[in-house]
């Protein structure tokens, strides 16, 4: 496990950017570089083995149980199931994102990366895109297992919905691997940032819709405070569809759907932001 | 073999300390079997691992399944003071009386735009199992079209009114959940299934909740074409809350609609009735109309029977808590005329 992260960050350019000439190739080489390093070491670490594992192991158990004889009953099983593929992608996408530049730092594998010459931008840009690409592949494996199994009980293949939660999961998890970067360069140690933003990513998906009801109950400011805060957070519930997957709503319009994407996109980018310009700035010893 | 004493002594301790702990165990074993807190009398792994906090899971889960039968729809803590109160599942079935606002809205209109917006991303239309779940644009707009429609289902389907009906013009609840759901367009068959897991669990958690044995037994003896096994649960529930009306109720629903065994069906609701006056020291609205259920159905086995006089003697108790006064008094004159003739 230690191997993984000590291993220095191997800067080969990869085939599909041949002649990196340009500053704006040459960058693009660097940061996908850098994401297929942190895809080799998620593919190293145990952890997703253990979430998927434990995951099928759960959903097939609870698949298992016979209820007044009646084989159709799905539902309750893509809860569980989808319960499991959030909790598991979340403390993925955290964990993995929290340690990166921390992990460069104390194995002093920063500073060569930086002086190959990788701009800094270059390494919050590189570990995003990583992470991001990682628990995407996870989430490809998580969805179909689900699809799979909600499939050969439903006899139905909603094929669309699937996938617009799928993005949408992923889009979410974008938010989460930012917000877990912006943290590395903020708190001391993994351990803090992994607690904070687990605490921050699940206080938003429980209390985040329900912010403006509770604030219309208040007197001012307290009212206008909570407000603010309702607005500026990312609403991450926006992309938890699960109850529309689980009672097969169908498939959202898909107008709205980009429009979520958007926004997905929007936040992630000012978190990357915000990591940047506190990583530009960061002394490094 | 001499054994040094700096080597003999740390085993002569541990040996001292086995034979204290198995004195220990011999003497408190045969306590620890007979009192009256120990979790090792039951087989049943929730009842071990979370003694009786297990009853407060059991409403979560019964709500959930409560959610499953409006297609995820349900208000959250949040929502709770635009929230119905009551149960509302037990309303869909007839397990309370029915009331005007139980089909009510709790989400109202949008506050802003993100809630507005999030209203796509989450079951934000009042429907029921099996019913058309195709998104609009406008989630919450198109709700209010719907309800009206909605709320027939209910009435259609619940309370003193549908039995009191029922009764008298001798139809069958699902005469009239098959006319709402024509006028809803169809439904996909048997989802009500969905909820059975929940309901199972319920009664896992907390085999004192009656009605989650009434429930799920009222979905697996209509929709689901089930009654042994409805059966076999209502028997589970009598188990562990010997005696009980509701239950009893439902069973002799399962005697007389499904086994057409007018005899034992009989015995099971007048036991429940007896049951009912036996254990009713307070007279709920709840009491008075599962009475008035007792009443209504014991008189249509009679009259079914050819018991003129005993259902002319039952439907004039009836009389005396039925809201329905009118229809219940031309039910009577309606029998009395054919003993007459």
């Amino acid at each position: 496990m230690k191997a993984a992260t000590l291993e220095p960050t191997s800067l080969t350019r990869p085939e599909s950017v041949p002649n990196a000439s340009t500053p704006v190739r040459l960058a693009l080489g660097n940061v996908w570089a850098m994401a297929g390093v942190v895809i080799l070491e998620l593919r190293r670490r145990k952890d997703f083995y253990v979430l998927f594992v434990m995951t099928a192991l759960i959903t097939l158990l609870m698949g298992s149980v016979n209820f007044f004889n009646e084989s159709g009953i799905v539902r309750y099983l893509k809860e569980i199931c989808l319960l499991l593929i959030w909790i598991s992608s979340i403390v993925i996408a955290v964990t993995t994102a929290a340690r990166q530049i921390p992990a460069e730092k104390e194995s002093r594998t920063l500073f060569p990366l930086l002086a190959k010459p990788v701009t800094r931008g270059q390494v919050v840009w590189g570990k995003f895109l990583g992470c991001w690409l990682a628990t995407g592949i996870c989430l490809v494996c998580f969805y179909a297992f689900l699809g799979l199994i909600s499939g050969l009980r439903e006899q139905a293949w909603p094929v669309a919905g699937y996938f617009q939660a799928l993005l949408l999961h992923w889009f979410a998890l974008a938010v989460v691997v930012a917000l877990s970067l912006l943290g590395s360069v903020i708190f001391a140690a993994p351990s803090s940032n992994n607690t904070i933003t687990l605490v921050v990513v699940a206080g938003i998906l429980l209390f985040g819709r329900h912010l403006n009801k509770v604030a219309l109950q208040l007197a001012e400011p307290t009212q206008t405070i909570l407000y603010w805060i309702y607005y500026a957070i990312p609403h991450l519930e926006l992309f938890d569809v699960r109850d529309l997957v689980i009672h097969n709503w169908g498939v959202i319009p898909w107008g709205i759907w980009l429009a979520a994407l958007a926004y997905g996109a929007a936040y992630a980018t000012i978190f990357l932001t915000l990591a940047w310009l506190r990583f530009r700035r960061l002394p490094l010893t | 073999m001499k054994v040094s004493p700096a080597i003999g002594r740390p085993w002569l301790i541990l040996a001292l300390l086995l034979t204290v702990a198995f004195g220990l165990s011999a003497s408190i074993e045969p306590w620890f079997q007979s009192w009256a807190g120990s979790r090792t009398e039951s087989a049943n792994i929730l009842d071990v691992a979370l003694g009786d906090s297990r009853r407060l899971f059991a409403r979560h889960v019964y709500t959930k399944a409560d959610a499953y039968f409006h297609s995820g729809y349900y208000p959250s803590m949040f929502d709770y003071n635009q929230q119905l109160q009551g149960d509302r599942l037990g309303r869909q079935i007839g397990l309370e009386a029915a009331t005007d606002e139980h089909c009510a809205e709790f989400l109202g209109p949008s506050h802003d735009w993100i809630d507005r917006f999030s209203r796509h991303f989450y079951p934000s239309r009042h429907v029921h199992l099996g019913e058309d779940l195709s998104h609009s644009d406008h989630p919450h707009e198109e709700t209010h079209h719907d309800t009206p429609d909605l709320d027939h289902a209910h009435h259609a389907d619940s309370g003193a009114d549908h039995h009191d009906h029922s009764a008298h013009s001798h139809g069958d609840a699902h005469d009239h959940d098959h006319e709402a759901e024509a006028e809803h367009g169809g439904r996909e068959a048997q989802l009500e299934r969905e909820v059975l897991p929940w309901l199972r669990f319920s009664a896992s958690l907390d085999p004192n909740k009656v009605e989650t044995y009434v429930i799920a037994s009222y979905w697996l003896r209509t929709e689901l074409d089930k009654p042994e096994q409805a059966e076999r649960f209502l028997r589970e529930g009598l188990r562990a809350n010997p005696g009980n009306p509701e239950i009893l109720f439902e069973l002799g629903r399962i005697y007389s609609e499904v086994r057409h065994d007018p005899a034992r069906a009989r015995n099971v609701w007048e036991l429940g009735l007896k049951h009912l006056i036996e254990q009713t020291t307070e007279t709920t609205d709840s009491d008075r109309f599962l009475y008035a259920q007792f009443l209504g159905h014991l008189g249509r086995l009679e009259e079914e029977q050819g018991n003129l006089a005993r259902a002319i003697e039952i439907l004039t108790r009836l009389l005396e808590v039925s809201p329905r006064r009118e229809s219940i008094e031309s039910w009577i004159a309606e029998i009395k005329a054919r003993q007459a003739g």
